[in-house]
């Protein structure tokens, strides 16, 4: 194959791609060289020197090109007069690398220890002391004594914050530049740069706030040193100590693959806690990375308020009951309302509760719902991505449509996976109402008016329209993310259905890198669709409900239904892990267990059914357990177990025929190999031992007969004056991410952004506190004037506390 | 802000650069800040960021990477020794310690009358002359190096050296 | 065989009149060996601060699984040892430990040290759990009990400078 080199390293063959590095062609043979400065997910820089080889090539002509052979006709290797770097050198046709020398072995000895000139040595205190290449490669590289004098080394303040999440300790830097370049390469948040040069460089963050990324818990995994750490668990515990759990993000619709390492705390009486969640390798999902939100919000499970005994309202107090008691009259109640009954549940569990809850409501008679305001999944079920898509292999011929969607505050992600599917060549088409960071990494922009969206995709169904909608058309592979910004329940179903019709109108769907995927709101979104629960209308509750069921969904809180009009609709049972403002409400509260404390199931936004496991002890009790006691004690028999409920998923809902929890927990050997002894490789990430979990087919590969769906553009929406866009932030303050103390100083207050023209005519400064008034809803907040929104449009961002509209509409603002 | 203030030499150095290649102004304009605020302060970092849009960061990574820039107040002349790895064997830093014990400062400080700045710099490409150093003032940068290898700079030569800049009031 | 014999009695009369061996334990208590392995001690600084930096490399050399360690960080106003960090909570649980004295090979700053205390006894299993508090030897005449407050910059680096060991 003309594409693939063969050469010979430490004697043993190995066939390559052409223009492979030594280092990954080493890795290949399982042949580690040391590195420090590469990794295989950035571009190599050979800054650190510790991986040099001898390199023999073969010798050629220079006159003629041909090959030099010798007696035995064999071809000529002459090996380079000095070492060089494995991690720069691609390999060639014949090439003799040698990494096993006394010369090599001397090379690298001594570029550790020189390495170590400055170092501090204080593993014991350091927190990725058991986990550090540095300390690692010492150990086989290191010289037993320090020929430096620990009073002559070079020292500096220990300990400086970059931002509130990372601390830097500029004597274990050893000038790699990894962080720095997966800031600027991976993430394209140029916060991280050098200063001064030689013994002086060290890192440094000029943002606002410091190191202003949200990604920026993933320098410390693939920092080779202790100099990149997290204050989150700054001195926690030592890395050998903790156990491991397999788990999935509970936060967005990517479903990133974690590890939560778990140890028992004193101040926690003794108890299991969650020390800290690293990214598990998934090269389908999360290659080996996971946002900040994902590291550091996980602290809701082991939040002091959490529910754990059953309460029962008694003289219009709700009181502490045991769990026999609060089962007892909650399904004595539900069981009454019969067809009265409305059961209602959120995206954030997982498919098992979900498929419970719609077994136990339905099978009672009542009607069971979804708590979403986004709609689609009805066409993402349809054509959905394809089997085998994966982000990491779209490239030159490729587009990727994202409409209506801020995609690195949604799905962190997917943005960064979009964004370097971009780069290596995929046509990126960006389509929203204002600029968003995806804009940077687009070959195309559409602004559209907001109230526009649905117009817009089925503008591009007009062939030769845009040339964006030509490249979408002609690509041979393309993707549609469609988002909800600024758009309520219909509005986000028929943006749905348009972006289904250009897909099957280009004939887009059905294969793999083809499809639609949803960027949800809640990791689960997909799944409790497929589980058979329609979405909620604009109503909570639908009319003429006599008794509620409500899980982990807080209507009161969302400012959707006030508790009174809740109370009037009848009984009102609420499962939940908080004493929330809709379980203030309820008759009966009910305990659940959080994620990490069972088993369960999540479908991310591309379908892929991805299992969790149980981390710590268990409060409360798991949903879809609560749910099937209920059912017990109202007369239906379902399982109470995860495995066997997925067992039911997989014979009742057709798209997850098959499926058993083992099917979910296999394997394979994903490239590039991490979390391995040889940690300096790529970092501390774990490997993924327990599932890769399982793409569910879409309907239209399931045979089923696709046909565009009946849309009409609707009509521009007449509006004069300002028009109120809600909008989505990463850092908000929902139930489930607001415990988490330390992530509060990124947590904005509440606010509305506004364009600098439409600022001045209203006479509106940056910080000015401002009312608004829109769709009924009237809230004081600070102004920002930056810029970032277009004039005409004021950007208010949800779950920071004040409820805002549900769709874009006219609003007023005035100053105080 | 530069662009108040000096609207003109910003204007003319972007000119000098096509739309979509801004960043390679970083430097002129570094330099225009210099003059205009005495040193590159955080704020002169933010504002040539913005100008050519690149973040404040790479800015101060090129700020510190040169010798050229100077990131907080010091004397009116910059004396700037190399003590890099060649020099530092030729006694660059010998040299260094002892001229900062004439002048009566450590490095990196003023002298009391605001006259030098004494400073270990990297590699200021003279290695054949080591030891060496420059002087940074108003009229430019002046290299004062060593005549040969058996020749070597000494403290006494420096001092003559920079009371001849005193003396001649040269830049300021 | 009369020689013998009288040989044999001879050494017990000679027995008679000298010092018992045996002690009146515990009214009597023996010294023991220089390097006897006994109950466990924290040991502090001459200046009361701690020796123990939390670093649990003694849990981590315990083949018994014995010991539990929780650190957390000293700041200027609070301060437990030396660097940047301290032993929160210090545990060994004695019935588990077979005093094999690894943890004090493997103490980084000779904290933790196997003295003489042999007298260990529980009537339960919780009380074989010694506490940080049981542990930690008293502040020596002329120290500070901790927390001391330190002003700031005294204590800068991660790990307390240390002699080489003799």
């Amino acid at each position: 194959m003309a594409d693939n080199v063969t050469l010979t390293i430490d004697g043993a063959r190995v066939t390559v791609p052409k223009g492979t590095l030594i280092v990954d062609a080493a890795k290949r043979l399982g042949n580690d060289i040391p590195v420090f400065c590469y990794h295989p997910k950035l571009q190599p820089v050979g800054m650190c020197r510790m991986c040099l080889v001898e390199v023999g090539r073969v010798q050629r002509d220079r006159a003629s090109g041909q090959v030099i052979v010798d007696e035995n006709g064999q071809p000529r290797v002459v090996m380079a007069p000095k070492l060089e770097t494995a991690c720069t050198t691609p390999v060639e046709e014949g090439m003799v690398v040698i990494g096993a020398s006394g010369r090599v072995k001397e090379a690298r000895d001594d570029i550790l220890e020189f390495l170590l000139t400055s170092h501090p040595l204080d593993c014991p205190v350091c927190d990725k002391g058991g986990e550090c290449p540095l300390q690692n490669l010492t150990i086989a590289h290191g010289p037993g004594q320090s020929r430096f004098i620990f009073e002559e080394k070079f020292r500096l303040a220990k300990q400086l914050p970059l931002g509130e999440l990372i601390y830097l300790d500029r004597e274990r830097c050893i000038q790699c530049a990894r962080c720095i370049r997966f800031q600027n390469d991976i993430v394209d948040d140029r916060v991280l740069s050098f200063y001064e040069r030689g013994r002086h460089l060290e890192i440094i963050t000029c943002s606002e706030p410091g190191f202003d990324s949200k990604f920026s818990g993933n320098t410390t995994d693939i920092c080779p040193v202790g100099a990149l750490t997290t204050t989150d668990f700054r001195f926690e515990a030592r890395p050998w100590e903790m156990n491991m759990a397999a788990s999935i993000c509970p936060h967005c619709p990517v479903g990133c693959n974690l590890t939560l390492n778990t140890r028992r705390e004193a101040r926690s009486g003794g108890q299991m806690v969650i020390k800290r969640v690293m990214p598990r390798q998934n090269e389908q999902v999360n290659e080996i990375w996971v946002c900040d939100k994902g590291r550091f919000g996980h602290h809701y499970a082991s939040s002091s308020d959490r529910l754990t005994r059953p309460l029962v309202r008694r003289d219009g107090k709700l009181l502490e009951a045991a769990w026999e008691e609060a089962l007892e009259l909650a399904a004595g109640q539900l069981k009454a309302a019969g067809a009265g009954l409305a059961g209602l549940a959120g995206g954030r569990l997982s498919n098992e509760d979900l498929y419970n809850f719609r077994q136990v409501v339905t099978g009672l008679g009542g009607s069971a719902a979804l708590n979403t305001r986004m709609g689609g999944a009805e066409q993402t079920q349809q054509v959905g991505v394809g089997l085998g898509t994966n982000f990491a292999e779209m490239g030159p011929g490729t587009a990727i449509l994202v409409v209506a969607s801020d995609l690195e505050e949604e799905a962190p992600i997917w943005w960064l996976r979009v964004k370097q599917a971009a780069e290596r060549g995929a046509t990126l088409i960006v389509a929203n109402g204002r600029p968003t960071k995806t804009d940077r990494a687009a070959r195309y922009v559409i602004r559209y008016a907001y109230g526009q969206e649905v117009a817009t995709v089925l503008g591009m169904l007009v062939t030769g329209s845009s040339e964006a909608a030509e490249a979408l058309a002609r690509a041979e592979n393309s993707v549609i993310l469609f988002g909800r910004e600024g758009l309520d329940f219909a509005g986000s179903t028929a943006l749905a259905q348009a972006c289904a019709n250009l897909l099957i109108a280009t004939n887009h769907y059905g294969r793999p890198n083809n499809g639609l995927v949803g960027v949800w709101p809640d990791a689960n979104t997909q799944g409790a669709w497929d589980m058979g629960l329609p979405a909620r209308g604009q109503a909570v509750l639908p009319v003429g409900a006599t008794a509620s069921w409500i899980v982990a969904a807080d209507p009161v809180g969302d400012g959707e239904i006030s508790a009174e009009a809740l109370r009037a609709a009848g009984f009102v049972v609420v499962q939940e892990l908080f004493l929330t403002p809709t379980a203030q409400a309820a008759d009966v509260v009910l305990p659940a267990a959080s994620w990490v404390e069972r088993e369960g199931t999540f479908t991310n936004g591309e379908r892929r059914v991805q299992r969790f496991y149980p981390a710590i002890t268990m409060k409360g009790r798991p949903d879809f357990q609560i749910a099937a006691e209920i059912g017990a004690r109202a007369g239906l028999s379902v399982s109470s177990h995860a495995a066997q409920i997925m067992l039911a998923i997989a014979e009742n809902v057709p798209a997850y025929a098959g499926l058993t929890y083992q099917k979910l927990t296999e394997v394979v050997k994903q490239w590039p190999e991490v979390g391995g002894r040889d940690l300096y490789y790529g970092g501390a990430s774990y490997t993924n031992r327990q599932g890769l979990g399982v793409q569910v087919p879409s309907a239209a590969e399931r045979g089923a007969d696709i046909t565009a769906g009946k849309l009409a553009a609707p009509p521009p929406p007449a509006r004069n004056g300002l028009t109120l866009v809600p909008v989505t932030v990463l850092y908000d303050r929902s139930t489930t991410f607001v415990r988490s103390q330390v992530m509060h100083p990124y947590v904005p207050r509440p606010y509305v952004e506004l364009n600098t023209a439409d600022a001045a005519r209203l006479d509106i400064q940056d910080g000015d506190t401002v009312t608004v008034e829109a769709a009924g809803v009237r809230v004081t907040l600070t102004a920002r004037v930056d810029g970032r929104a277009p004039e005409g449009v004021a950007l208010m961002p949800a779950d920071l506390g004040p409820a805002v509209p549900a769709v874009a509409g006219p609003a007023t603002i005035q100053k105080g | 802000m530069l662009i108040d203030t000096h609207r003109e030499e910003v204007d003319r150095i972007l000119a000098k650069y096509p739309a979509d290649q801004k960043r390679s102004a970083a430097m002129p304009l570094l330099y225009l800040a210099q003059s205009a605020y005495g040193h590159i302060t955080p704020q002169a970092m933010e504002e040539v960021g913005g100008l050519i849009g690149v973040s404040s960061t790479d800015v101060a990574g090129l700020v510190g990477f040169y010798s050229l820039y100077y990131d907080r107040q010091a004397g009116k002349r910059r004396v700037q020794i190399c003590t890099d790895f060649p020099c530092a064997l030729r006694g660059a830093e010998t040299f260094a310690a002892a001229l900062c014990q004439k002048l009566g400062v450590r490095l990196g400080e003023t002298t009391p009358d605001g006259e030098w700045t004494v400073e270990a710099v990297m590699c200021l490409a003279a290695c054949d002359k080591a030891p060496m150093f420059q002087v940074q003032d108003a009229d430019g940068i002046h290299y004062h190096e060593s005549a040969g290898p058996d020749q070597p700079l000494t403290v006494d030569q420096a001092l003559d050296v920079l009371a001849n800049y005193t003396s001649a009031g040269k830049g300021g | 065989m009369f020689v013998e014999f009288v040989r044999g009695l001879a050494t017990t009369f000679k027995q008679i009149f000298e010092e018992p061996v045996t002690a009146p334990y515990p009214e009597v208590k023996r010294p023991v060996a220089a390097r006897f392995k006994g109950r466990h001690e924290l040991k502090r600084y001459d200046n009361g601060l701690e020796k123990c930096i939390g670093c649990a490399l003694c849990a981590a050399a315990c083949p018994a699984d014995a010991i539990f360690v929780e650190a957390a960080e000293n700041t200027d106003a609070v301060r437990f040892s030396p660097g940047e960090r301290y032993a929160s909570t210090y545990e060994i649980n004695m019935l588990r430990c077979i005093f094999c004295g690894y943890c004090a090979d493997a103490c980084p700053t000779e904290a933790i040290v196997l003295e003489s205390n042999y007298e260990l006894s529980f009537t339960n299993r919780d009380s074989s759990i010694y506490t940080k508090d049981m542990l930690i030897v008293p502040v020596l005449p002329g120290g500070e009990p901790t927390p001391q407050k330190a002003p700031p910059g005294k204590f800068g680096r991660a790990i307390p400078d240390m002699k080489d060991p003799e």
